[in-house]
């Protein structure tokens, strides 16, 4: 298990640190190649130490097998059926194999991967364009005791709209200045600040804070929870989603990054010797 | 015996914490918001890998579906022929090479193999007429054919060169390509290497693969370089390795040189460098290579665990750890020439001893089924799919390491071990094909029964020379156990088949002890028939020193003996015609009935005019006269090298110790039926009409097999 976990904890802090200070990988393109590469070639180190490289080596055999004979023996029927029979169970083999060490790699990768979404999912908010603040509240009755605060590079460009059916109240904001700045939500005599980037460069974003829901704050947010018996839900900040440019069509980071990382797998794993 | 393999290594424990982790992976995905794409490319390869098998097997399955009734109704024109009159649905041929018809009988009088008992009180159990002469590639060929050697052109496993005297392997020929390209200090070949089969006649099978008849042939002797034709057919004894060579094992040893092997095998260094031991096993030439004589080799290191009795080998980036008399897996390597051509190979390492000398002994490199450089199979994936399913096994012609054994490099045990894992292979072949052949024509043919007779035969007998070194209660019950294993498989087989089904197992030859060798040379020399250079008493190998000028006949191979001819020999002296023939005859008077002195037995029992025993477009390729040996003897280590001796007769104290390259008459090999053959004397060269005839086909006229009558039920 160690393994597995340290190259992943590794390659969380290489990404963080190291890769984000490169000046070309300041490119979210740039970014999500490096990434997939770097991330193909941990996958297959990772699966080839986890897995049982002679089972899978024997079940792709084995299925290869099957699938000539069903072109061998084509003019016999039965023959094929049987083959077409054991090309099934051995699939379902083979897939069983697979999973296994799958499942060991899926996790560290998914923490990678929510780490990268802060940089890649959405794109920083841009000096004087409108954005939209959203805070939930436990009840509609305490929307009326919610206000905000927000730093002087900032300023409201239209009232709050109070939705109770929702119990949300909502902010159209602009901001000035290029900065990371905290906003202050304050309610029932208490006051929750959330995070707002202004930027040209890739950031880190957090789009949400909110409080229970841990799986959910673990995919959304990069903050600390809003406290559990405090009267806010959420504080929303409505980024703009980030799109890849790959100049012939548009994509996000996420199947961009897919197709990459398993391709860049499929290329090391012929290069190593490394049974998938 | 279990073939003693390298133990598995064990992954760690790390898949413990699976459970664990199954369950975190279902919390995060019970809320997925953004994570149905963290699956990641983890998933993605999964998906893709089984994805794309199932993808590929839909294909070809819909291909099948939707184009089976076409061929079908196709088949069933084609076989219209055959199967309307077919009295079989399938034939199974069981080919033991060697199986003797008296050893068979004594085990089955005394109760040992009630299997083929059966068949024999149930069907048929006969001698079977083998060919002139008695030896595998000769008699497989006329099997399969259905001919004489004067129509197949297969006299021996040797033919030789009339310009050089020097041998060639009769069966095929492997050549480079014609052409090159010189690019610096490389030739770069242009094209593929040429394999040409010198084989001749058409296999029984291409007839009923036409009639739409389908046929899986597994391994049958001189089937190489592997012939289309509509079914499968892995090639069998004859295939070369990967040096080119008919198995060239190689054994690697700290000790200083010793002898040179004088059979199919070379000595290898190997280096000691601190506490590593370096060596190489040597490959075929660099195709790239300018001149010859440059070969490739791929380097392996070892690390000796004393303590243990273990070995850490280290090849072509594979580890694997062996113990002591211990074979490893089959283990693939790649013999790099550079420009990116590679020859790949397999092979098997044991390690013989480790203290106080390193031995290990690797046997030939043989083509890798699932990659194969060479062709040995039709069609080529038919090796590649065995390969898949079985994992690699030998594609070597004689697999078994005969020459490592008689030259002491493996032991009795180490040799058995070997014989018996290829023997399993080709078990899990026929029972593969028996499957994949619910119609047809299924032939196997299992060398193990040829060697290991050839090896052990001086078991069977109170005083065999190359016996006298074990004593008499020691002699292990070797070919007994080999004919019980053989019968064990029958039952298996039997157990497989219904009353539609004819099962035929034969042998081509049958066996008999080999105690004294004749050098038929140094009998020539002797007799003044073959002359030597002044001052030589004695040849090297393939007759250095002989004075072809005055050398009227000359021997090499296992039974040819040949007249130096002129027009036909560079170098003949004997006027082809009524001196030939002359010559001939009296040769023939002078060898037959050739007494052994030292222990009173008949050396020669017979000499065969082949103008009188072959017929057909090749009998010009045939030797002149075929020696035919009496039990017990056999032509010398020597005179089958065209090496001439002083001494005629001597002991054959080598473990090869039985043999069948004698008169024909003698080793008759057995034909086992389930089914009554009214038959009284059976010959190979029956079978293929046979068969055909079964089959409802008609016969080629050239044929000189007859068919035989065989009952159309099984008897209950």
């Amino acid at each position: 298990m160690k393994l597995p976990m340290i190259a992943s904890v590794i390659a969380m802090r290489w990404f963080s640190v190291v890769a984000l200070r490169l000046p070309l990988i300041n490119s979210p393109v740039m970014l999500v190649i490096a990434v997939s590469l770097v991330v193909g070639l941990l996958m297959v180190l990772v699966f080839r130490a986890v897995s049982d490289q002679k089972a899978i080596r024997a079940a792709k055999d084995q299925l290869k097998a099957h699938l000539l004979a069903v072109r061998l023996f084509q003019d016999q029927l039965t023959v094929v059926m049987q083959s077409y029979g054991r090309i099934l169970r051995g699939t379902a083999r083979y897939i069983r194999l697979a999973f296994k060490p799958l499942l060991l790699v899926i996790l560290p990768i998914t923490l990678l991967i929510v780490q990268l979404d802060r940089y890649l999912g959405w794109m920083p908010l841009q000096h004087a364009q409108p954005f939209l603040v959203r805070v939930r509240a436990v009840s509609p009755d305490a929307l009326n005791e919610v206000s905000l605060e927000l730093p002087r590079e900032m300023a409201l460009s239209a009232p709050a709209v109070h939705l109770p059916a929702d119990s949300e109240v909502v902010w159209r904001v602009v901001a000035e200045i290029n900065g990371t700045y905290n906003i202050n939500v304050a309610a029932a005599g208490e006051t929750f600040s959330k995070q707002v980037v202004v930027s040209q460069d890739l950031a880190r974003i957090s789009p949400t804070r909110r409080r229970d829901r841990f799986w959910e704050r673990l995919f959304t947010s990069g903050e600390p929870a809003l406290p559990t018996n405090g009267p806010i839900q959420s504080i929303e900040v409505a980024y703009p989603p980030r799109n890849i440019d790959l100049v012939i069509f548009e994509s996000n980071w996420i199947i961009v990054f897919f197709v990459l990382s398993i391709l860049a797998g499929f290329v090391f794993k012929s290069i190593l010797g490394i049974e998938i | 015996m279990k073939w003693p393999i390298a133990p598995a290594v064990r992954k760690p424990g790390l898949l413990n914490l699976v459970p664990v982790l199954v369950v975190a992976i279902g919390l995060v995905l019970l809320f997925p918001v953004r994570s149905e794409a963290y699956a990641g490319p983890g998933a993605g390869f999964a998906v893709l890998s089984s994805f794309w098998t199932l993808f590929v097997a839909f294909l070809y399955s819909v291909y099948a579906f939707l184009t089976w009734p076409f061929r079908h109704v196709l088949r069933l024109l084609r076989r219209r022929k055959a199967y309307g009159k077919a009295q079989v649905t399938r034939a199974i041929i069981l080919g033991f090479d060697g199986m003797d018809p008296e050893l068979a009988d004594r085990f089955m009088q005394e109760g040992k193999l009630s299997h083929l008992a059966k068949l024999r009180d149930q069907g048929t159990f006969l001698p079977l007429r083998t060919t002139c002469p008695a030896i595998s590639p000769v008699a497989w060929s006329t099997f399969q054919t259905g001919v004489n050697p004067g129509k197949h052109n297969i006299y021996d496993f040797l033919a030789r060169d009339l310009s050089s005297y020097l041998p060639f392997l009769s069966s095929a020929q492997i050549r480079g390509p014609k052409r090159r390209l010189r690019i610096g200090e490389y030739s770069v070949p242009l094209g593929k290497p040429e394999i040409k089969g010198l084989r001749r006649g058409t296999p029984f099978w291409h007839w009923l693969g036409k009639a739409g008849i389908f046929c899986s042939v597994i391994r049958v002797p001189v089937t190489f370089p592997p012939e289309k034709f509509p079914g499968v057919l892995l090639s069998g004894m004859c295939v070369p390795d990967l040096k080119g060579s008919q198995g060239t094992f190689c054994f690697c040893t700290t000790r200083g040189a010793g002898d040179k092997f004088r059979e199919g095998g070379v000595r290898i260094p190997i280096e000691r460098h601190g506490s590593v031991f370096r060596s190489y096993i040597p490959g075929p030439e660099d195709p790239l290579a300018t001149n010859s004589g440059s070969g490739l080799r791929v380097d392996f290191e070892l690390r000796a665990d004393l303590r243990r009795n273990q070995a850490r080998i280290e090849v072509d980036s594979q580890k694997f750890t062996l113990k002591i008399r211990e074979y490893s897996e089959w283990i693939p390597v790649k013999f790099k020439a550079g420009l990116g051509f590679t020859a790949r190979g397999i092979c098997r390492f044991y390690v013989k001893q480790l203290s106080p000398e390193v031995e290990v002994y690797v046997t030939p490199v043989n083509i890798d089924p699932g990659r194969p450089d060479l062709p040995i199979s039709h069609p080529v994936t038919y090796s590649i799919y065995l390969a898949k399913l079985f994992g690699p096994y030998a594609t070597l012609g004689l697999a078994e390491d005969t020459w490592a054994l008689n030259e002491e490099v493996l032991d009795d045990q180490a040799f058995l071990a070997q014989c018996y894992a290829n023997h399993e292979d080709r078990e899990r072949m026929l029972f593969d094909a028996l499957d994949k052949t619910p119609q047809g024509l299924c032939v196997c043919v299992f060398d193990t029964t040829d060697r290991v007779q050839h090896m052990f035969w001086r078991y069977l007998e109170d005083d065999h020379p190359a016996a006298r070194k074990v004593p008499r209660d020691q002699r292990p019950s070797v070919i007994e156990d080999l004919y019980r294993r053989m019968d064990d498989l029958i039952g298996r087989v039997m157990d497989q088949i219904d009353d539609k089904t004819l099962l035929l197992a034969v042998s081509d030859h049958g066996f008999k002890s080999f105690t004294r060798c004749v050098n038929l040379n140094a009998w020539l020399h002797q007799n003044g028939y073959l002359a030597l250079n002044s001052g030589k008493s004695e040849s090297g190998d393939w007759f250095q020193d002989v004075d072809w000028s005055r050398t009227l006949a000359y021997t090499m191979g296992l039974n040819g003996l040949y007249l130096n001819l002129k027009g036909r020999e560079r170098e003949g002296i004997v006027e082809p015609g009524p001196e030939s023939e002359t010559l001939k005859n009296e040769l023939r008077t002078k060898l037959n009935g050739l007494v052994d002195p030292a222990s009173g037995g008949i050396g020669i029992t017979g000499v065969f005019d082949c103008d009188a025993v072959f017929a057909g477009p090749y009998v010009d390729n045939a030797p002149d006269l075929i020696v035919g040996y009496g039990a017990g003897f056999r032509a010398s280590w020597d005179s089958v090298t065209g090496r001439v001796t002083t001494q005629l007769f001597e002991d054959n104290t080598k473990a090869w110790s039985g043999d069948h390259c004698i008169d024909p008459r003698l080793v008759p090999g057995v034909l086992f039926c389930n089914r009554k053959i009214a038959e009284e004397k059976p010959a190979i060269v029956d079978v293929a009409p046979t068969i055909l005839k079964l089959f409802g086909l008609g016969l080629p006229t050239y044929f000189d097999g007859k068919p035989w009558t065989v009952a159309p039920e099984p008897s209950k």
